[in-house]
C-alpha cells in the first residue's frame, strides 16, 4: 500500500500504540476477544436465568443459547471491542468526544486496514478485500458441488452436505459478495465523484463494514454446527427451514447482520448524495455511477426490512414456537414467499444497478465519447427502481398463489425489459463512432453487455407465465440467474475493480494478466452456464445431488468448464496481489477520465480534495472542445504536475 | 452537437455490414436453437402450447440478440483505436427519434409475448367441462395418488388415460414440494395448507417420470414417481386391478411399503429399492438385536417414533412422524411383518 503524506494529514497522526494494561482497553482485537467472551456470557446468563425463572426444562436449551449468546450478544461484543461504538459511547456518556480527532481516519500502513477506520477510501478497500474472501469460500463450495455433480449419484459428499454447499454458495455470493462488493466500490468512488471529503456519516460507514465479517463468519461457521450448514437454499423456504438442523439459524441471523450493514450503507449513500455534492454538482451533472447508487440505496432502504422480517418469522417459529408458517396452527406458508420475494426481487436490482453505473463510466471513458442519452439513462434507473417493486410474484408462478396475480406480474416483468433495453441500446450508441481502447475494464464491460443481454432475454422466457411454469425450479433458472448475476453483476465488479485499481492503490495492474483473466472467465462462464438452459428445460431440477443419467455428459462438461472458471480467479488474485505490491506507478489519471476522482492523486489525499471543487458541466464531455466537468484548486487542471507532490 | 446519427455517421456501407453481421449472428443463433434439443418431446396438449410460446419468444429474442451482437461486433472491429491515439470520439449526446424507437419497439415486442402468454395460460388452465380428477398427495419423499370412483383407489404410481383432460389437485403433508413431468410441461407446488391444481391432457402413450422440483429435504433429488400414460381401456383395467388390491390385499406389507413411500428413502431388497436417505432396512432385524429389543417392537417404534433410536451416521428429525396416524393398525402390522420377515 502506498503511504500518503499530504501536508495537512500530519496533524492527525495516529496515537502511539498502547502499552501494558491499556492494550486490553484500547480498541482492537485483544479487547474484542475479552468483550466477546463477556457478551457471550451475558447472553448465556440471560437465557439460563429466564429459563430458570420460568421453570422451563431443560434450562440449557442450546438452540436458544445459540441464537442469543452466539449470534446476537457475542457479535455486539466484537463490534464494541474492535471500537465501532467508541465515539458514540463517549458522546452518550458525556466524555470529551474530540470532534477534531482524525486518528482513525486514513491509512499509513497495511495495519490500518485491520482496524476501525472512518476513511471511505480505506473502508472501500476493506469492503472489497473482505467480500473477495467470501467470494473465494463461495467459489470453493461451488467447485466441490460441481465435482459432485459431474456424475449422477453421490460420489464425494452426502446429501445434507451437498444441500449445505449449494445454500452456502448462493448465500455468500449474494449477501457477502455481490451486494457488499458494489457497496465497497461505491464507498471508494462516490464521495470522490461528488467532490466530497468523505461520506456523510464516516463512523456509521465503519460500523456498516464491520458488520460484514460478522455476518459472513456467522454463515460459514454453520458448517461446524451439529447437523451441518443451513441446507434449504438461499431462499430458505418455510416450513422446511423451520424444521432443519440448528445450522439454519446461522442463516436467519447472518442475514440480519448483513442486512443491517446494507441498510446503514444505503442511508449513508442517500444522505451523502443528497447533501454533499460539490457546488455546481446538480443531479443532472452527477456521474451515472452516483445515480446508480442513489437508486440502489432507495431500493435497499425500502426492501431490506422485508427479508429481515421473513427470516425472523422463520426463526421465531423455530425457537419461540410462534406459528407464522405452521399450517396446523393457522400459519400461512405462502406468506413467507411473498415477504421474501418482496425484498429478493428488488435485491436483483440491488445487485444490478450499481453495475449499470460502473459500465456507464467504463464505456464512456474507453470509447472517448459522452454517454448517449444521459438523462434517459438516469430516468431508466428510476423506472427500474419503481417497477422493481411490482414484479416480485413472478418468482411464484407455480407456488400456488392467487392465480389472478400471474398475468399482472407477467406484464410488469415484461415492461421492466423496456428501461433495461434503453440502457443497453444507449451503451451501444455510446460506443458508436467512438475511439475504443480495449483495456481490461473495457473487455469486461463488453463481456457484460453481451452476457447480460442473454440473461435479460432468458428473463423474458421466465416472465412469460406458460414457459415459466415449465422452466421454474429447473436448471434453466440456474442458467438465467448466473447470466444475470455472473455475466451481469460479477463482470461489472471486475470491470470496476480493474478501472479503479490505479486510483485505489496508486499502481497499475498487469494488462496481459487482466486480459487472460477476462478470456478465461468469459469462456469458462459460457461453457459452464449455457448448457444449463436446455439441461433444465429437458428435465433436470435445480438443487439436486442426483439426477437422471441422460444428463451425465452435459454435467461433466459443465463441471470441467466450472473448474476453468475457478482457475481464472487465481489469475485475478495473482494479478491483484503482485500489482498492488510491485506494479508500476499509475499516475493520477491513467484513463484520461473527466470525473472528479481522477483529478486528484492516486491514491487520493486523506480528505480527497485540498479544496472543494467547483463543478461546471457534465462529467462526460469527451470530444467537446474546451468542455470542463469541474474547476479544481484555483483552476489547476494540469493534474499530471500534481502527481509528484502527492504520491511518494 | 445533437443528432449526428442518421446523417453521415451511419453510412450506407456500415448499414450493409451491420446487416451482414446481424444475419450471420441470427443464423448461428438459429442453428443453436434448432440443432440442440432444447425441449423434451412433448407429451401433452399443454406442453404443445408451451412449445409454441417458447418458439414465438425465441424468434423475437434471436432477432434482438442479433442486432445487439452485430452492433458490438461492428463497433469492436470498426472503432478500435490505436493505443497511442489519444483523440476523443465525436461528442454525440443523444438522438431523440432513436431513443423513442428503442423504447417503443421493445415495448411492442414484450406486449406481443405477454398477449400470447396470457392466452396460452388461460387455455392451459382450462380443464374443460368434464375432467378426470385425481388427488395428488406429496410428502417427504414420496408421491401418492387417489383416483375417483365409488370406492376411491389409492396408488403410488400415476396412471393417466391418453387424450383425457385431467385436473390434478395437489396437497402436501409436510413441506413444499413441486409436481413436474418435464414432457408435459405443467408444474405446480404442493403447499401445506393450500390446495393447488394443475391441468394435464396427455397425448402420447408411454412411461414418464414425475419429479419434485422444490427443495424439500434430504430425499429431494430422488423424490420421483412413475407416470404411465395408457389407453382408456388399460386405465380402466388398472383401476379395477387396484380396486381389487392389485392382486394383493391393500393391507399387504409390500403394498403398504409402496404406497407409504418407504422406498423413497430406504433401501430394501425385497421391494427392490436402493435409496440412501435413510438407513438400509435389509439388516433392520440385526440392528434391533443390538438394542436388545424384540425385532417387531423395534421396527414398530422406528415407524411411529423415528427419532427414538437413530441409526449411526443419520440425523434425527428427517423421517416424518405421521405414520402412526396415516397408516391403519392392520397396515402397520403388515408393514412390521414385511420388514421383520427379511432376516
Amino acid at each position: 500500500m502506498t503511504e500518503v503524506h499530504a501536508p495537512h494529514e500530519l496533524h492527525h497522526a495516529p496515537a502511539p500504540p498502547p502499552t501494558g494494561l491499556r492494550r486490553l482497553t484500547a480498541p482492537g482485537y485483544l479487547r474484542a476477544a475479552w468483550l466477546m467472551s463477556l457478551f457471550w456470557a451475558i447472553g448465556f446468563g440471560l437465557v439460563v436465568f429466564f429459563r430458570w425463572l420460568g421453570g422451563y426444562d431443560p434450562i440449557l436449551q442450546w438452540d436458544v443459547i445459540t441464537v442469543v449468546a452466539f449470534l446476537t450478544t457475542m457479535p455486539v461484543g466484537f463490534l464494541a471491542g474492535i471500537g465501532a461504538f467508541d465515539y458514540w459511547l463517549y458522546y452518550i456518556s458525556g466524555r470529551p468526544s474530540r470532534p477534531e480527532d482524525h486518528s482513525s481516519h486514513g491509512a499509513t500502513s497495511w495495519r490500518a486496514y485491520f482496524r476501525v477506520n472512518t476513511d471511505h477510501k480505506v473502508i472501500g478497500v476493506q469492503y472489497l478485500v473482505t467480500t473477495f474472501v467470501f467470494f473465494t469460500i463461495a467459489g470453493f463450495s461451488a467447485m466441490i458441488f460441481r465435482a459432485e455433480l459431474a456424475r449422477p449419484d453421490l460420489q464425494f459428499v452426502d446429501t445434507q452436505t451437498f444441500n449445505g454447499l449449494i445454500s452456502m454458495h448462493a448465500a455468500l455470493m449474494i449477501f457477502l459478495f455481490i451486494i457488499p462488493a458494489f457497496a465497497g466500490l461505491a464507498n471508494f468512488a462516490v464521495p470522490l465523484m461528488l467532490g466530497a471529503p468523505d461520506m456523510a456519516f464516516p463512523r456509521l460507514n465503519a460500523l456498516s463494514f464491520w458488520l460484514l465479517p460478522v455476518a459472513g463468519i456467522m454463515m460459514v461457521s454453520s458448517f461446524l454446527v451439529p447437523g451441518g450448514a443451513f441446507a434449504t437454499g438461499w431462499t430458505s423456504y418455510a416450513p422446511l427451514a423451520s424444521e432443519q438442523p440448528l445450522g439454519q439459524v446461522f442463516f436467519n441471523m447472518g442475514v440480519q447482520w448483513a442486512g443491517a450493514s446494507s441498510i446503514m450503507t444505503a442511508l449513508n449513500f442517500l444522505v451523502t448524495i443528497i447533501t454533499m455534492r460539490a457546488p455546481g454538482m446538480t443531479f443532472w451533472r452527477m456521474p451515472l455511477l452516483v445515480w446508480a447508487n442513489f437508486t440502489t440505496s432507495l431500493l435497499v432502504v425500502i426492501a431490506t426490512p422485508f427479508i429481515a422480517g421473513s427470516q425472523f418469522f422463520v426463526m421465531f417459529d423455530r425457537i419461540m414456537h410462534t406459528n407464522f408458517f405452521t399450517v396446523d396452527e393457522g400459519g400461512y406458508v405462502l406468506g413467507y414467499q411473498h415477504i421474501f420475494w418482496f425484498y429478493s426481487h428488488p435485491a436483483v436490482y440491488i445487485m444490478m444497478l450499481p453495475g449499470f453505473g460502473i459500465i456507464s463510466e467504463v464505456l464512456a471513458v474507453f470509447s472517448r465519447k459522452p454517454i448517449f442519452g444521459y438523462r434517459l439513462m438516469a430516468l431508466s434507473l428510476m423506472a427500474i427502481l419503481v417497477l422493481g417493486f411490482s414484479v416480485w410474484a413472478h418468482h411464484m408462478f407455480v407456488a400456488g398463489m392467487a392465480p389472478w396475480l400471474r398475468v399482472p406480474m407477467m406484464v410488469t416483468s415484461m415492461i421492466i425489459a423496456v428501461p433495461t433495453g434503453i440502457k443497453v441500446f444507449s451503451w451501444l450508441a455510446t460506443m458508436w463512432e467512438g475511439r475504443l481502447h480495449f483495456r481490461t475494464p473495457m473487455l469486461f464491460a463488453l463481456g457484460f453487455l453481451s452476457m447480460f443481454v442473454l440473461g435479460g432475454l432468458s428473463g423474458i422466457f421466465l416472465a412469460a407465465v406458460p414457459i415459466d411454469i415449465a422452466a421454474s425450479d429447473s436448471y434453466f433458472v440456474v442458467a438465467h440467474i448466473h447470466y444475470v448475476l455472473f455475466g451481469g453483476s460479477l463482470f461489472t465488479v471486475f470491470a470496476g475493480i480493474y478501472y479503479w485499481f490505479p486510483k485505489m492503490t496508486g499502481r497499475m495492474y498487469n494488462e496481459r494478466l487482466g486480459k487472460l483473466h477476462f478470456w478465461l472467465t468469459f469462456i469458462g462462464f459460457n461453457g459452464t452456464f449455457f448448457p444449463m438452459h436446455w439441461v433444465g428445460l429437458r428435465g433436470m431440477p435445480r438443487r439436486v445431488s442426483d439426477y437422471a443419467a441422460e444428463f451425465g455428459d452435459w454435467n461433466m462438461a459443465i463441471s470441467l468448464f466450472s473448474f476453468m472458471l475457478g482457475a481464472s480467479t487465481v489469475v485475478f488474485f495473482y494479478n491483484m496481489i503482485t500489482s498492488w505490491t510491485r506494479g508500476p506507478r499509475a499516475g493520477s489519471n491513467p484513463w484520461r477520465a473527466l470525473t472528479l476522482e481522477w483529478q486528484v492523486s492516486s491514491p487520493p489525499p486523506v480528505f480527497n480534495f485540498d479544496e472543494i471543487p467547483q463543478v461546471v458541466g457534465s462529467p462526460y464531455e469527451y470530444g467537446v472542445p474546451g468542455a470542463r466537468h469541474a474547476v479544481l484548486n484555483g483552476d489547476r487542471t494540469d493534474v499530471g504536475a500534481r502527481e509528484g507532490e502527492a504520491v511518494r | 452537437m445533437r443528432a449526428r446519427v442518421g446523417s453521415p455517421a451511419v453510412r450506407r456501407g456500415s448499414i450493409v455490414r451491420i446487416t451482414v453481421y446481424g444475419v450471420v449472428v441470427g443464423i448461428l443463433a438459429s442453428l443453436v436453437a434448432v440443432l440442440i434439443p432444447w425441449l423434451p418431446t412433448s407429451a401433452s396438449e399443454e406442453m404443445d402450447r408451451i412449445e409454441f410460446t417458447f418458439w414465438f419468444t425465441t424468434v423475437i429474442c434471436i432477432g434482438v440478440f442479433s442486432i445487439v451482437a452485430a452492433v458490438i461486433v461492428y463497433s469492436v472491429l470498426k472503432f478500435r483505436a490505436h493505443p497511442d491515439d489519444d483523440r476523443d470520439g465525436p461528442p454525440i449526446h443523444g438522438h431523440t427519434a432513436l431513443e423513442i424507437y428503442w423504447t417503443a419497439i421493445p415495448a411492442v415486442l414484450v406486449t406481443a409475448i405477454s398477449v400470447v402468454s396470457a392466452i396460452v395460460l388461460a387455455k392451459n388452465d382450462d380443464a374443460g367441462p368434464n375432467p378426470l380428477r385425481i388427488a395428488v398427495t406429496a410428502q417427504q419423499f414420496a408421491w401418492s395418488f387417489e383416483y375417483p370412483g365409488e370406492d376411491p383407489v389409492r396408488s403410488g404410481s400415476l396412471v393417466l388415460p391418453v387424450r383425457q383432460s385431467v385436473k390434478l389437485t395437489l396437497r402436501s403433508l409436510d413441506v413444499i414440494h413441486s409436481f413436474w413431468i418435464p414432457e408435459m410441461g405443467q408444474k405446480s407446488d404442493a403447499v401445506p395448507g393450500v390446495e393447488t391444481t394443475l391441468v394435464l391432457t396427455p397425448t402420447r402413450v408411454g412411461s414418464y417420470t414425475l419429479m419434485c422440483t422444490e427443495l424439500c429435504g434430504l430425499g429431494h433429488a430422488t423424490m420421483r414417481a412413475r407416470v404411465q400414460v395408457v389407453e382408456r381401456k388399460d386405465y380402466n383395467a388398472f383401476l379395477q386391478r387396484e380396486a381389487a388390491g392389485g392382486g394383493q390385499d391393500e393391507n399387504d406389507g409390500e403394498a403398504v411399503f409402496a404406497s407409504a413411500g418407504c422406498g423413497g428413502c430406504h433401501a430394501f431388497e425385497p421391494a427392490g429399492t436402493d435409496a440412501e436417505v435413510g438407513p438400509s432396512l435389509d439388516d433392520v432385524a440385526a440392528r434391533a438385536e443390538a438394542t436388545g429389543v424384540a425385532a417387531d417392537d423395534f421396527i414398530r417404534q422406528s415407524i411411529v417414533d423415528p427419532d427414538a433410536v437413530v441409526a449411526q451416521g443419520y440425523q434425527p428429525g428427517v423421517m416424518p412422524k405421521t405414520y402412526e396416524s396415516s397408516l391403519s393398525d392392520e397396515q402397520l402390522d403388515a408393514l412390521v411383518q414385511y420388514l421383520g420377515g427379511n432376516e
